[in-house]
């Protein structure tokens, strides 16, 4: 039984790749975007930030339903 | 690793410290007292001697503080909205020292899904009477079925899925990096937390009250449009 709750966690946690992706998009977007652009790197970090913090939320959703997996099943 | 895991459960459960007349007090409430007499008494002494004229250094720096504070709830939510500006810094201070507590040796509050579902709920009750105040009971229900007709479920969904996620979005960051912080504690208790802390705890706990603050204030911004 342990062993399917940790593979069932497992599972869980994977939504962390499209989050990876998504926030790798953006960082190198941003990075092009302050090479074109220097003067405008407040405003484009700004905006970096939020869009991470954003795409970082499927990642933050697959650990807390693999933490109420263990928690709740255990 | 076994010994971890029960040490990790312990710590993730809120125990009730005392109970009044059968009604529990919970640790996060304790320290949202905590973090509210702090507030109170730095309100109360930065601001008994203010002067008109000739303001010294320590009110130039409050006032400063205030006008950016201010301009954070009223950029995200343009002049339309500048009443609900006051809210907005309100949640973006308590959350920001909320998050950032755990510095002190305090359990963050936030990490506490109770805490962060009744400030959900708060934003989401204020979300929908803007709607309300703007546009009238019957233009708030007209808006249900805007851009079109069809779309009226997913925007009855909607009302729901706002604050589940507000919530779910705090409560999942913060937990998260307080395991990170005791897994990192665990291995090493000594150097190695430290600049782990300063992102986990500051940085990550700031972008994170910011990023509440910002989407209340974009769900305000559409409600009144």
């Amino acid at each position: 039984m342990s062993t399917l709750i940790a593979i069932g966690a497992g599972i869980a946690v994977l939504a962390g790749i499209g989050a990876g992706i998504g926030i790798g998009i953006a960082t190198s977007k941003a990075t092009e975007a302050v090479a074109r652009q220097p003067e405008a790197e407040g405003k484009i970090m700004k905006i970096l930030l939020l869009g991470s913090a954003l795409a970082e939320a499927t990642a933050i959703y697959g650990f807390v339903i693999a933490l109420f997996i263990i928690i709740l099943l255990a | 690793m076994g010994n971890l895991g029960e040490s990790l459960i312990e710590e993730l459960t809120c125990e009730t410290v005392f109970t009044v007349h059968g009604i529990g007090i919970s640790e996060s409430v304790v320290v949202t007292w905590v973090i509210m007499a702090a507030v109170l008494l730095a309100s109360i002494l930065l601001t008994s001697r203010l002067k008109v004229e000739n303001p010294g250094r320590g009110q130039l720096l409050l006032e400063h503080a205030v006008v950016s504070i201010q301009n954070i709830g009223t950029g995200i939510i343009g002049e339309e909205g500048r009443q609900y500006g006051a809210y907005l810094s309100a949640i973006l201070i308590y959350i920001g020292i909320a998050n950032t507590i755990g510095i002190l040796g305090f359990k963050p509050p936030t990490k506490d899904m109770n805490v962060t579902a009744a400030l959900a709920l708060m934003s989401i009750i204020l979300i929908e009477f803007a709607g309300i105040h703007k546009k009238g009971v019957r233009g708030w229900l007209k808006s249900f079925a805007e851009p079109i007709a069809i779309v009226t479920p997913i925007n009855i969904l909607e009302v729901f899925i706002k604050p589940l996620s507000l919530c779910m979005r705090l409560f999942g960051n913060v937990i998260g990096a307080f395991v990170i912080m005791k897994l990192i504690e665990h291995i090493l208790p000594w150097v190695l937390p430290v600049p782990f802390s300063m992102y986990f705890d500051i940085f990550d706990g700031l972008i994170q009250a910011y990023v509440f603050v910002f989407l209340t204030g974009l769900f305000i911004k559409e409600a009144i449009e």
